[in-house]
Formats: C-alpha cells, sequence, structure tokens
C-alpha cells in the first residue's frame, strides 16, 4: 500500500512536465458571499421552501410556537433532539415521549422527527445540521416528517456567509448536512416523486427573536 | 477597397452561386473583390479526421497564398473561416515561423456575415423579397466564432422576410464533415431532428451561413421531396437585392 | 462486445430509447438552462471553478498529500490504489476484517469504474445498492446509461416489470408506488448494513472532509448507520477549501438537474466523534488512479477537472441519438468519450472521439468549460499516430493534402472527381455516391458538383 502511494505521487510528479493544462491566471476573482439582513434572509428563505414544498410557519410568540408543535406532532411517535437543546422551551413538551434513546429498529417507526437547526441558509431554503451530542443525524432521516425549528439568529443569507462564519463548528462535528426540501428522485422516467430514504415531507417552524 | 475572397473548396466546387452572391453582396456594399486564385482548401476535413501533418501542407500552402495578400479576407463559411481564425494557432503550435503567419492572416479573417454586419453596424442592406425564412446557425459559426445574431439581423433587415423559429434551433445538423459519412446512423439521426423542426416551422426557406449544413440538410429535404429552399445567407442577400 | 457501430445500430433501432432520451435530456437541459440564468454572476463563478481545478491539476501530487495529511488528522485511513483491481482489494480486505456480510451502496461512479459489486460479490458479500435508479439496475443485472439518471434508458412499465418479478410486489408503473416499494425494501436493509460504500463529490484538502450529494437521502443513510464507511474517489476530485467548496456547489446541482443545491448535501469529517449517537466509527478514503496519472500526463489532462454533473450528456445530440450503453463503458456522452480512451486506451475505444461532430455544445453548458471539443481532436491525431487507420481513408487524405498545396494539379484532379460524379447524377443530384460517399446516399441526396467551378466563372468574369 505504501508502494503504491510512492508510485502514484511519483507518477504525478511525472505528469506535471507533460501535462496540457492551461497557462496559470492570475487568481480569480470570486463574487463575495451574499449577506443580508434577518428580515432579508427571513423573506428569502420563505420564498424558497415555497419553491422547494416545504410548509413554513412564522411564529411570532414561543407559546405560538409550541402551540403549532403540539398540532402537528400530536398523538404521533417522536424522534427528537435532546429536549435540551431545542429552542423555544420545546424541550418541556417533547420530554420523555422520543424515542431517542431506543435501539435503531425502533427509532425507524417514528412518524416524526424534530429538531432545531445549527443554522439555516436563505439562499437556498437549507437547514444546517451538525452532528453532535443529542443531535442524531438519523432524527431528520428516518421518519417521514421533518420538523424544523429555526431561530431568527441562525440565518445566514449565503452558504459562502455560513462558511465563514461557522468554521469552528463545521470542523468540530464529524457530520455537516444541509437540507434542501424533503428527499426526491427523478429516477423513473424523470417523474418526481417525494420520499424515497429521508422524509418525504419537512415543515419548517420560524420562531421570534430572542 | 479591397476585400480577398476565401471561397472554400465546397463552394468552389459544389455552390459556386454561393461565392459570386457574396461578391455582388460585397461590391453592392462598395467593396473591390479579388480572388486569391491559387487558393485550393484550408485542410479541415484532413485536421477533423486526425491527419494533422496532412492538415498542415494545405494550411501552409493557404497561408502562403493569403499571406500574399493585405486587406480583408471574406469566407463564406462559418467552419472554414474558424479554421482559419482559432484552429490554425493549434495545427500550427509547435512552429514558430508558422504561427506568425498564422496570426498575420487569422486576424485579417472575418465569415461572410460577420463582415457584412459588421460594416453595416445596424444599417440595412436594403432589398425585398417575400419569404418565410429559417435560419440554422452552423456550430462553428455559433460556437466557435461566437456569431449568433448578425446573420438574423441581415435577414430580418429584408424587407419581407418573415423570420420563424426552429425548435432546437442550435442543436446541430449533423453533417460534422466526415462524420456524415463515417457515423451514417447517428449523422441520419440528427438530420431527422433538424429537419422535422424545419418542416414544423412553416417556413419555405432555410438559410444557413455554411455550405456543409446546407449540402446535408438540402439532400436530405430533397429525399424527403420537400419544395423547401436552401439557401447560402449570400444567396438569399443577393437574391433581396435583385 | 458488440462493436461500436453495432451499439449504434441497435440504439438507433429501439423506438422506446429514443422516445425516453428525447424526453429526458430535453427536460434536464431545460432545467440547467432556466437555473443558469437565474443565477447571479454565473460566467465568474464558472471561470473561478475553472481555474479551481486547473491550478489543482497542475500540482495534484503535493495536494493529494496534503488531503491525505488533514484525512489522518481526523481519524481517517487513507489508502491508495493504483488499479481498479487493488481498490476493489482494498475494500474487500477491510469488509473481511470486520466480519461484514451486508454492503451498502450509496451512488459512486468509481464503484461502477472499478466494477466493485462483482468484486465484493464473488468475495462472498451481499451487496446492496441504495440510489433508486442504481437499484433497479441492479434488480435487472443492467448498466447505468447516464451518470446522473441512471435508468433514462427504461420506461416505468420496464421498471414495473422488474420489480414485480424481482421483489414479488404487486404490479404498478406508478413511479409513486415504485419508489415506496424501494423504501420499503432497503429500509430494512439500511438498519442492517455493515459498511457503507459511497464516492465523494468532492474532497476538502484543508478541511480533511468529503462532500457528497443525493436528492434520496441515501448517501446520508449509508454513512450515518452502518458502523464503517468507506469512500471510493478520483485522485481528481479535490477542491482546496470549504470557501471554494461553495463554488462548485453554485454550479453542481445546477448543471445536473436544475436545482439550486440537491436534497442533501453532506459533509463528513472523519467517524464520529466522542457523544454522537450516529456515524460511522471508523472511516476510510481509498484514492484510486486507474489512470487517471496518465491521462494527466497528456492533451486531456484537463477532462480531470470534471465534476460528473451530466449535462454535456443532457446537450449532446450524439448522446441524445444513441444514449449511454452505446459508449460502452462507465462513463457516456461527451465527457465518458474523452475520459474512457483516456484510461482504457485508444486501440479498444478510438470510435469514441471520432462519434462528435465537434459542434461544442458540450463545452459551452460545461460548469468548468472544458475544452472537449480540442481534446476530441487531440485524440483523433493520436489515434491517427498509435492505431491503424482504413487504408482507403489514409490514402483519401494523402492525396488530398498533397494536391491541395499544388493549385494546377488540384484543378485537374477535382475536375475528374466532378465528372465522375456528375455522370452519375441525374437532375442535378446523386441517389447512390461510390466508396466512401455511399453512406451519404443511404439516408440523403447529394447535390452533383457544379459543371463550372466558381473559380472558373471569375477567371471568365475577370476578363471581360
Amino acid at each position: 500500500m505504501n508502494g503504491a502511494r510512492a508510485r502514484i505521487l511519483a507518477k504525478l510528479r511525472s505528469a506535471q512536465l507533460t501535462a496540457r493544462l492551461p497557462v496559470a491566471d492570475s487568481p480569480h476573482d470570486r463574487p463575495e458571499p451574499a449577506r443580508g439582513s434577518t428580515q432579508e434572509c427571513i423573506d428569502r428563505f420563505r420564498a424558497e421552501l415555497t419553491a422547494l414544498g416545504v410548509d413554513c410557519y412564522l411564529e411570532g410568540s414561543a407559546e405560538g410556537l409550541r402551540r403549532r408543535v403540539v398540532t402537528l406532532v400530536d398523538g404521533r411517535r417522536i424522534l427528537s433532539w435532546d429536549p435540551d437543546l431545542l429552542p423555544y422551551g420545546l424541550g418541556s413538551l417533547v420530554g420523555s415521549a422520543t424515542l431517542g434513546q431506543n435501539v435503531r429498529e425502533r427509532q425507524a417507526e417514528a412518524e416524526v422527527g424534530l429538531t432545531g437547526c445549527d443554522a439555516a441558509i436563505a439562499e437556498t431554503g437549507s437547514l444546517v445540521l451538525l452532528s453532535g451530542k443529542g443531535k442524531s443525524r438519523a432524527i431528520s432521516l428516518l421518519p417521514p416528517l421533518h420538523v424544523a425549528v429555526v431561530q431568527p439568529k441562525g440565518f445566514c443569507f449565503s452558504m459562502g456567509e455560513f462558511f465563514q462564519t461557522h468554521a469552528e463548528d463545521v470542523a468540530a462535528s464529524a457530520s455537516c448536512t444541509f437540507v434542501t426540501g424533503p428527499s426526491r428522485t427523478a429516477d423513473i422516467e424523470l417523474t418526481l416523486t417525494l420520499g424515497v430514504h429521508g422524509p418525504g415531507k419537512v415543515i419548517v417552524l420560524i420562531g421570534p427573536d430572542d | 477597397m479591397v476585400v480577398h475572397l476565401f471561397h472554400t473548396c465546397l463552394v468552389n466546387e459544389i455552390y459556386p452561386d454561393v461565392a459570386m452572391a457574396a461578391v455582388r453582396v460585397l461590391e453592392r456594399l462598395g467593396f473591390e473583390v479579388n480572388v486569391p486564385l491559387a487558393q485550393t482548401c484550408c485542410g479541415q476535413p484532413a485536421y477533423n479526421a486526425g491527419f494533422h501533418p496532412d492538415a498542415r501542407l494545405a494550411g501552409r500552402h493557404t497561408l502562403a497564398v493569403l499571406g500574399a495578400t493585405t486587406g480583408p479576407i471574406v469566407i463564406p463559411s462559418g467552419s472554414c473561416a474558424d479554421m482559419l481564425i482559432h484552429q490554425y494557432e493549434i495545427l500550427f503550435h509547435d512552429e514558430p515561423e508558422w504561427l506568425e503567419k498564422v496570426h498575420a492572416v487569422a486576424k485579417r479573417c472575418q465569415e461572410f456575415s460577420q463582415f457584412v454586419a459588421d460594416f453595416l453596424s445596424g444599417a440595412s442592406l436594403g432589398g425585398r423579397l417575400s419569404a418565410r425564412v429559417a435560419y440554422h446557425p452552423s456550430c462553428h459559426l455559433l460556437r466557435g466564432l461566437g456569431v449568433r445574431t448578425p446573420p438574423k439581423m441581415l435577414l430580418q433587415a429584408v424587407n419581407g422576410v418573415e423570420l420563424v423559429t426552429l425548435r432546437d434551433e442550435e442543436e446541430c445538423c449533423g453533417f460534422g464533415g466526415l462524420f456524415s459519412v463515417s457515423n451514417p446512423e447517428i449523422s441520419a439521426s440528427m438530420m431527422d431532428r433538424k429537419l422535422s423542426s424545419v418542416l414544423q416551422s412553416g417556413a419555405d426557406r432555410l438559410v444557413s451561413c455554411d455550405s456543409g449544413c446546407l449540402l446535408h440538410l438540402a439532400g436530405g429535404l430533397r429525399r424527403r421531396a420537400s419544395s423547401v429552399k436552401v439557401q447560402h445567407l449570400a444567396e438569399i442577400l443577393d437574391e433581396a437585392l435583385d | 462486445m458488440p462493436t461500436f457501430s453495432e451499439r449504434v445500430r441497435t440504439a438507433a433501432g429501439q423506438y422506446t430509447l429514443q422516445v425516453a432520451l428525447g424526453r429526458a435530456t430535453g427536460q434536464l437541459g431545460a432545467q440547467r438552462a432556466a437555473a443558469f440564468s437565474s443565477l447571479d454572476h454565473s460566467d465568474l463563478i464558472r471561470d473561478g471553478a475553472r481555474a479551481v481545478k486547473m491550478t489543482l491539476l497542475r500540482d495534484l501530487g503535493r495536494h493529494l498529500s496534503r488531503f491525505e495529511e488533514r484525512l489522518i488528522a481526523n481519524g481517517v485511513h487513507v489508502h491508495w490504489a493504483e488499479t481498479a483491481d487493488a481498490a476493489n482489494q482494498i475494500i474487500v480486505d477491510i469488509a473481511t476484517r470486520r466480519h461484514a456480510k451486508r454492503i451498502l451502496k450509496a451512488k459512486s461512479m468509481a464503484s461502477e469504474e472499478t466494477h466493485l459489486n462483482d468484486a465484493l460479490e464473488q468475495a462472498g458479500f451481499q451487496v446492496v445498492e441504495t440510489d433508486l435508479g442504481e437499484y433497479i439496475v441492479q434488480l435487472g443485472g443492467d448498466r447505468p446509461s447516464h451518470i446522473i439518471a441512471p435508468i433514462i434508458h427504461l420506461t416505468r412499465e420496464k421498471v414495473a416489470e422488474l420489480m414485480h418479478r424481482e421483489l414479488q410486489v404487486p404490479y404498478s408503473d406508478d413511479p409513486q408506488t415504485l419508489a415506496r416499494y424501494a423504501r420499503e425494501k432497503l429500509r430494512g436493509e439500511f438498519l442492517q448494513g455493515d459498511i457503507g460504500v459511497t464516492g465523494a463529490n468532492f474532497g476538502i484538502i484543508e478541511d480533511g472532509s468529503i462532500c457528497i450529494v443525493t436528492n434520496e437521502g441515501n448517501g446520508r443513510m449509508v454513512t450515518t448507520l452502518p458502523p464503517v464507511h468507506v469512500v471510493l474517489m478520483g485522485i481528481e476530485k479535490l477542491v482546496p477549501t470549504l470557501a471554494d467548496l461553495d463554488l462548485f456547489l453554485k454550479i453542481l446541482a445546477r448543471s445536473a438537474t436544475g436545482q439550486k443545491l440537491t436534497a442533501y448535501t453532506t459533509l463528513v469529517r472523519g467517524p464520529r466523534r466522542a457523544g454522537d449517537e450516529c456515524g460511522a466509527e471508523e472511516m476510510h478514503v481509498v484514492l484510486l488512479d486507474n489512470g487517471r496519472s496518465r491521462i494527466l500526463a497528456g492533451e486531456t489532462a484537463e477532462i480531470l477537472g470534471c465534476i460528473r454533473c451530466g449535462a454535456c450528456l443532457n446537450i449532446c445530440p450524439i448522446y441524445r441519438s444513441i444514449g449511454g450503453h452505446a459508449y460502452g463503458d462507465t462513463y457516456q456522452g461527451p465527457i465518458g468519450a474523452v475520459v474512457t480512451p483516456g484510461l482504457k486506451g485508444l486501440r479498444d475505444w478510438k470510435e469514441l472521439p471520432f462519434a462528435s461532430t465537434l459542434c461544442g455544445a458540450c463545452q459551452e453548458v460545461c460548469p468548468v468549460r472544458l475544452e472537449i471539443p480540442r481534446m476530441l481532436l487531440s485524440l483523433r491525431r493520436a489515434a491517427v499516430q498509435e492505431t491503424a487507420t482504413s487504408p482507403q481513408l489514409k490514402f483519401a487524405i494523402k492525396v488530398f493534402a498533397r494536391i491541395a498545396s499544388r493549385p494546377r494539379v488540384y484543378r485537374v484532379v477535382t475536375r475528374m472527381v466532378r465528372a465522375i460524379m456528375r455522370r452519375r447524377a441525374t437532375q442535378g443530384w446523386v441517389t447512390e455516391a461510390p466508396g466512401l460517399a455511399a453512406g451519404w446516399t443511404k439516408v440523403r441526396d447529394l447535390k452533383a458538383p457544379a459543371a463550372v467551378t466558381f473559380q472558373e466563372i471569375w477567371r471568365r468574369r475577370s476578363k471581360t
């Protein structure tokens, strides 16, 4: 294996001598990552979610948001982030109703996955989910419905902005996923079908500023 | 002012009227046209077939013939113009003395519609002709030379010409030089799609700036017993001016 | 394997394929165009992406070493594979050591290239494709025909038949139902997989992480649930930083399907950390050469900048006419026509670079502006120099080249050819051309040469 590494690197070094590549340009200007105010983020985010077929509720109070969550998940088996990590006091609502501690197969029986998010990208309508203790990746993946709660302070206008402002968080996590709408495929005759492996439905709640 | 016509081998042998039409249009614009009679072929068929040393034989001759003149060189073919303007650079990549000649000639060359449209700068060529025209943008003209709107503008400026839209207008017609005989099924399939666009468009004329495309499409239309008239841009402009 | 001509003829004769191709490529092409027209600074972004890739390729070895360093720092095991067989063996060894039984695959073109599934199955492991299209390909013992839409060549009825037969489910040709069958069947597999194998859309050098984009969620499943994650990636699939990744993510999904982003864009940075409930305990990256270093040494080096978006397939009129299987190997369309001879040699694959009109549509849509027509011409030149050419063609070209530099001889020879063709013509058209030109008149008439050339007309005109 070490032999392979040395041989590949040797081939690449000698390839450099004859490689037909375009003449090096000076470093290219690239557009600065787009930024925006919180309101601009919210407006853009909602427009993108509409285009993605994701329902979005804007709640003016923590109380209102909690009530909305209850309507959405009541009576269903829930998988959720660790209660301490959910915003707007949702943790107390969810409490011990989650399947979070159970074996994988039990988790797979959940009907709803409830998460916060580590950030939200307005430009593409994406939720950013970093892995970590109490934020199991399976929660936003296994159940057929994913309910995600976004706090206005969590918005970045663009992914570029996110990478700039959250570099440390990203480096500290084994995984960082941008969720942009429900799971989908168009493999069969290019006909859109939702909910192939991941959730077929995503609902986003945006709460008030702290 | 004198301009030199690089008529191309295809036009010389099969479509001489195209060159005559181009000459008349250029003379109508006030140019004196010179035809360097020692020209033969730019070498594109050999080049595209991968025979680069052979292509260079034709290329050196072409460069010598054109290099013996000064002033604008007008070429009624997008693919031959692209050959002289862009591909010779690659063909003579390793021959610095020829590269110099390549650069000197390349910067004098313009494809016919490009030359006429540049000269007119938006003014109309004039002329009238009642016709429903479909325009097929040949690939080397469109993408190689970046000439997108001049031919259409020239056509639309003719009083009485109605330019119809071709479905999938920018898709290649399937000629591709030797490709048409070395990959006949694919060429036929592409031709079918292009011709069905033409027939669906309701045009009574099909116009292009490349005789290769015209040879291929006219042959297909005739095989289908279609009455659509196939013309080079120079021919229809010349007809309108008459 | 049938010859290229045979494969082309087969494709040309398949009506359902033609219909499927037309619909699919038209739709994907239109979606791509719409997505780019709404992207601000798209030209700047594409120029920047090209510059990033070309800079990387100029010093690929050094960047790979750095990537390895950063991966190891994140707890990833790094392997180097010179050949397809070596890569497969590395993965078989990992599976063996882990006493694995069931291996889950998320979409990986590199694994298609190495025929990984065959190697794993021969070694006694059960392999399950989790991408819906690839799953259906696997069920049917088929091969994918498009790098983004693997079953573009199958109608829904064919898929229904396949699932009904192989999965014993009730026949249904409703795509929603078919997807549900796959979801239910594969859900069990996901929960019991021992190893997840993925490709990588990008390896981010400074971050020591890999980026995987999917729409279905199988990429996430396969990197989240099994205890071992193996990445098989080409050595060229790198970008230096997350800021570069951002640039590429702006154009990858747009080019492939017209989406701003796919449903899931996942960065994986090593195995799970303390406190993580999901994620692999053990992560491997297998860096695959398999001929890429040889491509890098030549005229088609820049093809290694390809980000596998499929835009060139969707716009190519040749692909549209013959579909993916006719290309005969892992990669199809314009990218396939350059990469396959590069990875596998021109001798067996030289028809591919010639199966093109050099129309340039591929270069026009390529997000990193790869100069595919130029590379096809280089391959043609190499084919003529290094492999056997048709003697008639060679003769005709040589004669032509020599007379093209001798105007008087040229005029004599062309006059002869004109006369021969005119004799065969009726009313100015030839309906049966001889020799090399016979292919022409199978499907169209050939205008007979003029009685008098333009030069002859001109000489007369100049005299008067």
